[in-house]
């Protein structure tokens, strides 16, 4: 009967095999998954994702069979007989509500678990200004382009020393790094695949989030939320430094950024574009 | 109810079949609309694929015709466009005439024993206000200055005039309040006619699944429509007449000062229950066509019923899981990722429940049973890939991913999609009397779900690769190059995919008028639509019927060996009247 029932699917195999066909000889050598996260919240974000796709796929699994096994042992033949149950009865009523709190339990609850944990030790954790070795960046965002503010040697934002990138961020090693944002004409979603990190640039108001690089090189920046035309082409370079480096790059740019802010004989610049500076205050903390 | 107005048969042909006030009439307009649009926004789909695999070459065949300008290529303003219109006709002109439309439409009168709906005449309206609607956002395509290009979900400020100069957007925002009202006025329609119009002894408990489904839908259309039609309202003004609801002052140097988060409450509020206005129906649905052609009752009737309750008030309360990037508090964030979770207790009642209806049963695997188990399994991917979506620290990285495009089409797209071709096949010997080829129904089963499968777990990987959601293309940043293999795959299975909904379209059409004529009652289904002859006559039942038992008393003891169904209006043997 299994026989029969599986030559009876005989186009549906073909088809399966065809499309995997294609897919193995496009994937040869390509890459199926994420970079490795190179942040310490990225780990958490890979931990979780794969016990929910373990505990995902166990649940798949159980209801596939369950499909499977009616439809090939209680196919309709001549004279045979569907048993009459409206599973209305205490018993199929006491069964489902166990069952449901068990696969809640399982499924969901543990999931909740790890997330909550996860959740209140690092990803709610903003870092205070008054934190040793917290490097703090104002992210402003534009249709197409994201524009950095680092507050330079003198911790202060809005000042000339200040450090202005655009499209590429430049950040220290093993340091939280504190990002706050803002855009300047519509949404746009700062995304860091490497560091699993994602936040929205929202006009008109101030988001902050904050990642720990854990290692050293270039990575990857996007923007997430559709913002435009360009959407697609508004991405950049995020260069994470080791402590020394970084703070050579620091006191060398800081530098910069005051002559470029003055004219050449020592007077400050009314640069319009470049005085987008707000006061840093920790607005998750209201 | 005895005292139902009966209007004599229109002879004029606009009375009849375009003006017609019949429900029966109604839904086939609904159907005939909603195919035509499921078919144009398929088509978009096809187009987006293919840009998405061959970024800038020339769309073949039909890429000459419709971007004469650019020489057949899709251009990024264009891409914008095809998916924000594909999005907005899928759910709004695609799946809402179809499952809502037609399916509510043709059941509930014929299924509670009505001679039509309580509102004939609103009824009519709701219809045409559709119309009106896919007219408008037809014609917002071929405006100066743009079509839509901010996506369907049309956040501001993108959707304001700071970021879409378009006239398209302003009649985007109209379209969608009038497809709005049009859901409104089915919604009122649907739920008084449950509530005043059933047939004697067709009490709650005896209501088919299906009937149940599109009532709770109707409750979360007439509750949560009026939130979107507000919030389009809104961006009316802001894109028109220069108020400021969603654009901050930021912007306006300082004049005005709204919040463009604003919008996303308003769209999400009604947003997420829309999730649950298109499949609600779709469980009701299987609910009942497992049962029939398992040809056992549907396992704890009461214990769907109540689910489906559980998730028509719950569906409002979980939105927020929408918006874990927008800087949402932590308390917020937190309370509605418990929430969300707490929803999957239904939806895994209801699986609990499918399963053991066909556990034991005697299987008829036809079309309409093969589409119903579809169901099951294509809700069963996307329902589950929904926890990772709905827990902050996987969602952060898999937000606006194509994790989440792959998540809700197999949820709302896909099983609402199958959920309808069940009905269809279910449904189509009653409406237009003639069979539909089974043989061809079944090529069209497996040649749909194995490639939509394909597709959308491929988008699973791409986004936990991280591959951003609409872009134009992927090949311009370096991270994602590397990625494009999955998007040519996903692409070459989209082509099986919409390919294989010709042979739909081949046996919906030949069938419709040359097929094989259909009995009175062909799946032997006992629930009182198959009790009227076929073709159903004008206003459906000559006498009002009397229900006697409920609509799953399959394979009952009582009804010995030769026959294992019963009419609901047939008294049990054996049992007391």
């Amino acid at each position: 009967m299994f026989i029969q029932a599986m030559r009876r699917l005989t186009p549906a195999w073909t088809a399966v095999a065809l499309l995997l066909c294609s897919g193995l000889a496009e994937a040869q050598g390509k890459r199926w998954a994420p970079l490795e996260p190179a942040s310490d919240y990225g780990w958490r974000f890979g931990e979780l994702f794969w016990l929910i796709t373990t505990l995902c796929t166990i649940a798949f699994t159980i209801v596939v069979i369950l499909i499977a096994i009616p439809v090939l042992r209680d196919r309709a033949k001549p004279g045979k007989k569907a048993s009459f149950d409206h599973g209305s009865s205490l018993h199929d009523k006491r069964l489902t509500a166990v069952i449901s709190v068990i696969t809640f339990i399982v499924l969901d609850a543990w999931v909740l678990v790890i997330a909550m944990r996860d959740l209140r030790e690092a990803y709610w954790q903003i870092p205070e200004v008054q934190e040793p070795g917290v490097h703090r960046v104002q992210v402003l965002a534009q249709q197409w382009a994201w524009n950095f503010r680092h507050a330079g040697l003198d911790g202060e934002f809005g000042t000339p020393d200040d450090i202005i990138e655009m499209n590429q961020l430049t950040v220290p090693k093993d340091r939280p790094v504190s990002l706050q944002m803002t855009s300047k004409d519509v949404i746009h979603s700062l995304f860091l695949p490497e560091m699993r990190m994602k936040k929205d640039a929202n006009p008109g108001a101030v988001n902050e989030t904050w990642f720990k690089p854990i290692t050293a090189g270039e990575f990857t920046i996007l923007c997430a939320e559709l913002c435009g035309y360009a959407h697609y082409q508004m991405h950049g370079k995020l260069h994470v430094l080791e402590d020394e480096a970084f703070n050579e790059w620091e006191a060398e740019a800081s530098e910069l950024g005051v002559i470029s802010n003055t004219s050449d004989q020592g007077e400050p610049v009314e640069d319009e574009e470049a005085q987008w500076a707000w006061d840093w205050q920790e607005y998750a903390k209201r | 109810m005895s005292g139902q107005h009966i209007h004599p048969v229109p002879t004029n042909f606009f009375r009849k079949h375009v003006f017609s006030v019949d429900h029966k009439v109604i839904a086939k307009q609904f159907l005939w609309f909603g195919l035509i649009w499921l078919g144009i926004g398929g088509i978009m789909a096809m187009i987006i694929r293919w840009q998405l695999a061959n970024p800038g070459e020339p769309v073949p065949l039909i890429g000459g015709m419709l971007f004469p300008r650019t020489g057949g290529v899709v251009d990024p303003a264009t891409y914008n466009t095809l998916f924000t219109m594909h999005g907005t006709i899928m759910i709004f002109l695609g799946l809402t005439p179809m499952l809502i439309g037609a399916v509510g439409n043709w059941c509930i009168p014929l299924m509670i024993g009505a001679r039509d709906m309580i509102f004939p005449t609103l009824n009519m309206l709701s219809f045409w206000a559709m119309f009106l609607g896919g007219a408008v956002g037809f014609i917002s395509l071929f405006v100066p200055l743009g079509a839509t290009e901010a996506g369907w979900t049309g956040y501001p400020t993108l959707s304001t005039t700071v970021g879409t100069v378009g006239a398209g957007e302003t009649l985007w925002t109209v379209a969608v309040f009038l497809i709005g009202a049009s859901s409104i006025m089915g919604g009122i329609n649907y739920m008084t006619t449950v509530i005043r119009l059933r047939a004697p002894g067709m009490t709650w408990g005896r209501l088919p699944l299906t009937v149940w489904g599109i009532f709770y839908t109707s409750v979360l259309n007439v509750l949560f429509i009026p939130v979107i039609g507000s919030a389009m309202i809104l961006l009316f003004l802001d894109r028109v007449f220069g108020t400021t609801f969603y654009v901050p002052a930021s912007i306006m140097q300082g004049a005005g000062g709204g919040d463009p988060i604003l919008y996303q409450h308003l769209f999400w509020i009604f947003g997420h229950p829309e999730v649950y206005i298109l499949i609600l129906p779709a469980w009701g649905i299987i609910g009942d066509l497992l049962s029939f052609f398992a040809r056992k009752p549907a396992f704890g009737y009461r214990t769907q019923v109540g689910a489906m309750f559980a998730v028509t008030l719950l569906s409002a309360v979980v939105y927020g899981h929408h918006m874990f990037t927008t800087g949402m508090s932590a308390m917020l964030g937190e309370s509605f990722m418990l929430l969300t979770m707490i929803i999957s207790v239904p939806a895994e009642i209801l699986f609990f429940c499918w399963l053991h209806t066909i556990w034991k049963g005697s299987l008829r695997l036809t079309t309409p049973m093969l589409f119903s188990i579809g169901v099951i399994f294509v809700f069963g991917l996307g329902g589950l890939t929904g926890i990772y979506c709905a827990t902050i620290g996987t969602d952060i990285f898999l937000h606006d991913t194509y994790f989440v495009v792959g998540h809700f089409h197999l949820t709302m797209a896909a099983s609402a999609l199958f959920s309808v071709f069940a009905g269809i096949y279910f449904w189509f010997p009653k409406m237009f009397a003639r069979q539909m080829s089974e043989r061809l129904g079944k090529a069209h089963f497996w040649l749909t779900v194995i490639p939509l499968t394909y597709v959308f777990c491929i988008m699973f990987a791409m986004g936990y690769a991280g591959m951003p959601r609409r872009y134009y293309d992927h090949t311009s940043a370096e991270y994602l190059q590397a990625l494009q293999h999955m998007n040519t795959a996903a692409t070459h299975a989209a082509f099986v995919l919409g390919a294989a909904q010709l042979i739909f379209v081949y046996n919906f059409i030949k069938s419709r008028w040359w097929g094989k004529p259909a009995s009175q009652n062909p799946w032997e289904v006992g629930t009182l639509d198959w009790t009227v002859e076929t073709p159903v006559p004008h206003y459906n039942f000559k006498e009002i019927p009397t229900v006697h038992t409920g609509p799953h008393e399959f394979s009952h003891p009582a009804l010995g060996d030769d026959r294992d169904w019963i009419y609901v209006t047939e008294p049990m043997p054996g049992s007391a009247k």
